[in-house]
C-alpha cells in the first residue's frame, strides 16, 4: 500500500471516528429523558362551546367599551379552561387597556407559562410585557422583553 | 242666638235673658272643656307620637348586605353528577314538581334533570329564566337543551345561593326586605285582602270598617278584619295583646299619627317586616322575609302565587291558620284568598286554578340557626370586605356580595371532617369530640377560596380556627428551606446532605440539638430524600448553611406576611401560623411560583346593582419557575413513597399529589398541606386545649385530607418542566449519575446549568466526567453535539 493510500485511510478513519464519536457522544452525556412526569394533554374540546360563547360575550362587551364586563367573561372562561394560555393573554390585554400595567404584565407571564410551544402567543405576550414595562418606566426590562418577543418570531 | 233688633217694639221676655246667660255659660264651659281636653290630650298625642317614632325609627329598615356563593355554571363537558345538581337545586329551594311548569321547579329523569331556572341579575349581565334539560352521563354534562326552543345551550348559570347576610343591627331574627324586594303580587294581595283603601285612607279607614261589618254580618261570621295595615302594624308595636276598647282607641290614634308622619310605602315596608306570621318553638316569626324562609325555604322574591296567597291568608291568625298544625283549614283559607283575588281580577282563572292545584308546598320545619349557613366562610368574607370598605357602607347600603364559596364542596368538607375525626377518635380510643380541625381549600388557577372550615361544628359561629388558630407548623415549613436551596446554584435534588445529629446555638445562645423522628439518622442522603422522609437533622444542616434569614425571605415570597425572627428553631417549624397562612404558602407553590392572594370575594354591588369594586384576578410572579418545579417534583415524592404515602388508600396514585406532612415536636399539631392539578388544601388537626394528640401529620391530618379531596373532581398534577430543565437518572444511594448497571435509580429533574456531573460507582463508567472534553474541539469542528 502506498503512503498516499495509507494516509487517506488514516485520515478517513480519524474523520469517521471523530464523526461517530461526536454523534455517539450525545447519548452518553444526555440520555433521552423519559420525563419524570408526563406533559398535560390539551383540554377536552367538550367545553369549547361554553368558552366560545363567553369569548363572544367578551367581544360584545369590549366593543361597547365595557371592559370590566369583558374581563369578567374572560375570567368565567378561565374557570372553565384554566390552562388555556390564550384566555390568560386576552385577560392581560384587557387589563392593559384598563391601564393596569402591573397586572397585564403578570397575566401575560402566566399565559407564557402555559403557552408550551405556541411561539406566536409567546411573542405576543412578550410584546405586551415590553409595552407594559415601558408604561411603568422600566425601560431596561422593556428592552429585554422586546428581545424575547423577537426571539419567538414575528412581533 | 237671634240677633237683637233694637228698633222693634218687642215684648221683652224675661226668659230670654236667662237662656242667653245660660247659653253663654254653656259656651264658656264648653270652651273651657275644649281647652282642658287640649291641654291634657295634646301632650298625650305628643307622647304617643314619640312612642311611634321611637319604635318606627328604632327598627332600622336598612336592607342588609346579601352574601352569595358562587353560581353553579352548567355547560357540556362540565364534570357534574345528577346527585350534585340535585344538591345544588335543593339548596336553592327548587321544588321537585311534575310537570315542571314554573321557575323553581325541577324533575329528575333517567338521564339527568329537567329544570326551570329562576332569572337572576348578575353584575356582569342578566341570566334569564330557562326551561332546560341537562343530560348527564358518566359524571359529566353531555348536553344542555332548551326545552322551549329545542336547541342546544352552550352555557348557563343558576342563581347563586345566598348563605349569609350582614344585618345592620345584628338582628338575626329578621330577614329584612326593602320596598323593592316586596313582590308586586304580595302588595296587591295585602291591599285586596287586608286593607282595600290603604293608599287612600289616613291611618284609620272608617268606610273600610263599615264594609267589614257589613260583609261579616252578611256572611254570618268574620270574613274581613276592620283594621288597616297601619293599625295592624301599630298593634305589633305593643308586646301585650290587650284587646280592650281603650287599647283600640290608642292604636287608632297612633295609626293616624303614623300615617300623617310617614309615607305609605315606608309603612307598607315596615308592615312587611314586622307583621307576626307564626311561631318556631319559642321564637316568633316576624316579617314576610323570614316567613318565606321558614315555611318555604327560599327568599320572598322566589315565591309564587300559591305561596304568597298562603302567607296573606295566615295574617288573620297565624296560630289558628298554622299550616303545619292545621293544614286543612289553612289550605281552605288560602283558597278563599285566591278566590277573592280572582273576583277582584288580580289573578286570572288559569292562574287561580294552577295555584289551587299546588299543595301547601312547605318545607319540613327546621330550626333556623340565624341567617348564616356557613358562618366561618362568611367570617372570611367580612374580613376581606373590611380591608377595602368602610364598615358603615357594609351595614347600610343593601350590598350584594358575590363570593367564591362552593357550597357543594363545603358541605362535603364538613361531612368528611366529622366522619374522619370520629374514626380517628375511635381508633385512638379518645373521648368523642376531643379533636378539632381546620380546613382551607382553594382553586389553583384563580386563587379563589372554595371551602373553609373553622371547626368541626361547622354551623356554629364560634372560634374560626382556619383564620385565627395560630399553631406551630413543624415540618410544614421544610419546603421553604428546600426551595431556598434549589434556587441556589450550589444545590440540586441529588445534592448529598448529611443526616447526622447537629448542635447549633439556639435562642439565647443555648445549644439546640434537633432530633429525627424515632431517632433514626440516615447518614449521607440525596437532598430530595431528606425532604421526602422529613429528616430533621439534614434539614437543619441545610438551613443553617443557607442562612435562616434567607429561608425567612423565601417564606415571605411565598406569601407569609408575618414578621419572623430568624431563629434556628424556625427551620423545624417553631413558628406559629394559621391554616389560612399555610394555604397561601402552598398555593404559591401549586401555582408555579405565581403568588395570588387567596380571595373569597368576586364582586360587590351596591343596592342599585352597580359594581363597587371588582375583585379581579391579581397575580404576581414571586418566585422563578425552575426551583419551584424542582421542589414540586420532590413533594410528589413525599406522597409517592415518603411520609405521605398512605394517601394512596384514599386517592388514586395517578393523581400525583404533591404535599408535605407536618408534625410538631410534641405531637400537638398534625398538618397536611398538598395540591393536585386544580386545587390546594390544608388540613390541621389538633386539640383546642393544646394537649398532645400523639398524631403525626400522616395519621391525623392526612386521612382527613384524603377523605376530603377524594370527594372532589380532581385533576392530576401534571407538572410541566420549564425551559432549561432536564431529567436525569440518578443512583439513589450516592445521588450521582446512574447507568443501566445501577440497581436502584430514580429520575429527577435538574436545571441544566447546575446538574450533577459525576457518575456513581455502580454505573461502572470509568471516566469521572462524561467523555466530552478531549474531543470537544473536534465535535465543534464538525458541528456535532
Amino acid at each position: 500500500m502506498s503512503a498516499y493510500k495509507l494516509s487517506i485511510y488514516v485520515v478517513s478513519f480519524v474523520v469517521i471516528s471523530a464523526l461517530l464519536i461526536s454523534c455517539a457522544g450525545k447519548p452518553e452525556m444526555r440520555q433521552t429523558p423519559t420525563p419524570v412526569v408526563t406533559t398535560p394533554s390539551l383540554p377536552a374540546p367538550a367545553s369549547e362551546p361554553a368558552v366560545v360563547a363567553l369569548l363572544d360575550e367578551a367581544d360584545h362587551h369590549a366593543a361597547r367599551g365595557q371592559r370590566d364586563q369583558a374581563a369578567a367573561s374572560i375570567e368565567r372562561a378561565i374557570r372553565i379552561q384554566p390552562r388555556d394560555a390564550t384566555l390568560w393573554h386576552r385577560l392581560a390585554k384587557i387589563r392593559f387597556e384598563q391601564g393596569q400595567f402591573q397586572q397585564a404584565q403578570h397575566l401575560a407571564a402566566k399565559s407564557n407559562a402555559l403557552a408550551g410551544n405556541n411561539k406566536r402567543l409567546k411573542a405576543a405576550n412578550w410584546g405586551l410585557i415590553a409595552t407594559a414595562r415601558t408604561k411603568l418606566g422600566n425601560h431596561d426590562g422593556a428592552a429585554k422583553a422586546r428581545q424575547k418577543a423577537k426571539h419567538f418570531g414575528t412581533f | 242666638m237671634p240677633p237683637k233688633r233694637r228698633n222693634r217694639p218687642v215684648k221683652r221676655r224675661r226668659t230670654t235673658r236667662k237662656p242667653q246667660r245660660r247659653q253663654r255659660r254653656w259656651w264658656i264651659a264648653f270652651t273651657l272643656f275644649v281647652l282642658l281636653v287640649c291641654v291634657t290630650f295634646v301632650p298625650y298625642l305628643a307622647y304617643l307620637d314619640l312612642v311611634i317614632k321611637e319604635q318606627f325609627e328604632g327598627k332600622r329598615w336598612a336592607v342588609p348586605a346579601r352574601v352569595y356563593a358562587r353560581p353553579l355554571e352548567l355547560y357540556p363537558g362540565k364534570r357534574l353528577t345528577s346527585a350534585q345538581l340535585r344538591q345544588e337545586l335543593d339548596l336553592l329551594a327548587y321544588r321537585q314538581h311534575t310537570p315542571v311548569e314554573r321557575p323553581g321547579d325541577y324533575a329528575l329523569v333517567a338521564d339527568g334533570a329537567v329544570v326551570y331556572s329562576r332569572p337572576f341579575q348578575f353584575w356582569d349581565g342578566d341570566e334569564p329564566q330557562r326551561f332546560f334539560k341537562a343530560t348527564i352521563r358518566n359524571g359529566s354534562i353531555a348536553k344542555l337543551t332548551d326545552m322551549r326552543a329545542s336547541k342546544a345551550i352552550a352555557l348557563l348559570r343558576l342563581e347563586p345561593y345566598q348563605y349569609a347576610s350582614f344585618t345592620p343591627s345584628h338582628r338575626e331574627d329578621r330577614v329584612l326586605v326593602g320596598r323593592e324586594d316586596i313582590p308586586g303580587f304580595l302588595v296587591q294581595a295585602l291591599i285586596a285582602i287586608e286593607d282595600r283603601d290603604f293608599y287612600r285612607h289616613h291611618g284609620v279607614d272608617l268606610s273600610g270598617l263599615m264594609r267589614a261589618v257589613l260583609s261579616n254580618v252578611k256572611a254570618g261570621k268574620i270574613v274581613q278584619g276592620g283594621s288597616t295595615l297601619t293599625q295592624q302594624l301599630v298593634k305589633n308595636f305593643f308586646l301585650t295583646h290587650e284587646r280592650s276598647l281603650k287599647r283600640k282607641f290608642k292604636e287608632a290614634i297612633m295609626a293616624v299619627l303614623l300615617d300623617w308622619q310617614y309615607p305609605k310605602d315606608e309603612i307598607l315596608t315596615a308592615y312587611c317586616n314586622e307583621i307576626y306570621l307564626g311561631q318556631d318553638g319559642n321564637r316568633a316569626i316576624h316579617g314576610f322575609g323570614l316567613a318565606s324562609i321558614f315555611y318555604f325555604g327560599t327568599r320572598l322574591q322566589n315565591l309564587g302565587h300559591a305561596e304568597i296567597a298562603l302567607l296573606v291568608a295566615m295574617l288573620k291568625g297565624p296560630s289558628y291558620y298554622d299550616p303545619h298544625k292545621h293544614p286543612q283549614r289553612t289550605l281552605a283559607r288560602r283558597n278563599q284568598v285566591l278566590d277573592t283575588l280572582h273576583a277582584l281580577n288580580i289573578l286570572s282563572t288559569t292562574e287561580v286554578k294552577a295555584a289551587k292545584k299546588r299543595g301547601l308546598s312547605l318545607i319540613p320545619v327546621q330550626p333556623i340557626r340565624g341567617v348564616s349557613r356557613f358562618p366561618a366562610f362568611a367570617n372570611l368574607v367580612q374580613r376581606q370586605l373590611r380591608q377595602d370598605y368602610r364598615e358603615a357602607d357594609l351595614r347600610s347600603e343593601g350590598l350584594q356580595i358575590f363570593t367564591t364559596l362552593d357550597p357543594l364542596l363545603q358541605l362535603a368538607v364538613e361531612r368528611q371532617v366529622n366522619r374522619q375525626l370520629a374514626a380517628i377518635e375511635k381508633r385512638q380510643a379518645f373521648a368523642p369530640e376531643t379533636l378539632e380541625a381546620a380546613v382551607v381549600v382553594s382553586q389553583t388557577s384563580s386563587g379563589e377560596v372554595v371551602a373553609l372550615l373553622g371547626g368541626r361544628k361547622a354551623r356554629f359561629d364560634g372560634f374560626n380556627r382556619a383564620l385565627d388558630a395560630r399553631r406551630q407548623i413543624g415540618s410544614i415549613i421544610k419546603p421553604a428551606i428546600y426551595l431556598t436551596a434549589l434556587a441556589n446554584d450550589n444545590y440540586h435534588l441529588a445534592t448529598p446532605l448529611l443526616d447526622k445529629p447537629i448542635t447549633v446555638d439556639g435562642v439565647d445562645g443555648k445549644p439546640w440539638t434537633p432530633n429525627n423522628f424515632n431517632d433514626k439518622y440516615r447518614g449521607q442522603i440525596p437532598l430530595y430524600q431528606a425532604l421526602r422522609d422529613s429528616a430533621n437533622a439534614a434539614t437543619v444542616r441545610l438551613g443553617m448553611a443557607l442562612g435562616v434569614d434567607n429561608v425567612v425571605a423565601t417564606l415571605q415570597k411565598l406569601g407569609i406576611n408575618r414578621s419572623i425572627n430568624p431563629f434556628p428553631s424556625v427551620l423545624l417549624g417553631a413558628l406559629e401560623l394559621t391554616p389560612f397562612e399555610v394555604a397561601q404558602m402552598y398555593h404559591t407553590l401549586a401555582d408555579n411560583g405565581f403568588k395570588t392572594p387567596l380571595r373569597a370575594i368576586r364582586a360587590v354591588l351596591d343596592a342599585r346593582g352597580r359594581p363597587l369594586q371588582r375583585y379581579g384576578l391579581k397575580v404576581s410572579q414571586s418566585l422563578p419557575p425552575e426551583p419551584v418545579y424542582l421542589l414540586n417534583t420532590a413533594l410528589q415524592h413525599v406522597v409517592r413513597d415518603g411520609t405521605a404515602k398512605t394517601l394512596r388508600h384514599y386517592l388514586d396514585p395517578d393523581t400525583a399529589v404533591a404535599g408535605k406532612t407536618g408534625t410538631t415536636n410534641d405531637f400537638r399539631d398534625s398538618w397536611f398541606a398538598g395540591f393536585t392539578g386544580n386545587g390546594v388544601a390544608v388540613v390541621w388537626v389538633g386539640r383546642d386545649d393544646n394537649q398532645a394528640t400523639h398524631l403525626t401529620g400522616s395519621r391525623g391530618a392526612l386521612p382527613v385530607w384524603g377523605a376530603i379531596m377524594g370527594k372532589f373532581d380532581l385533576e392530576p398534577l401534571l407538572l410541566t418542566a420549564p425551559p432549561g430543565v432536564e431529567a436525569l437518572r440518578i443512583d439513589t444511594k450516592t445521588g450521582l449519575l446512574a447507568s443501566k448497571r445501577c440497581p436502584t435509580t430514580v429520575q429527577l429533574p435538574f436545571v441544566t446549568e447546575s446538574r450533577p456531573e459525576r457518575y456513581a460507582p455502580c454505573s461502572k463508567k470509568r471516566l469521572a466526567k462524561p467523555a466530552k472534553k478531549p474531543l470537544n474541539w473536534l465535535r465543534k469542528l464538525f458541528g456535532g453535539g
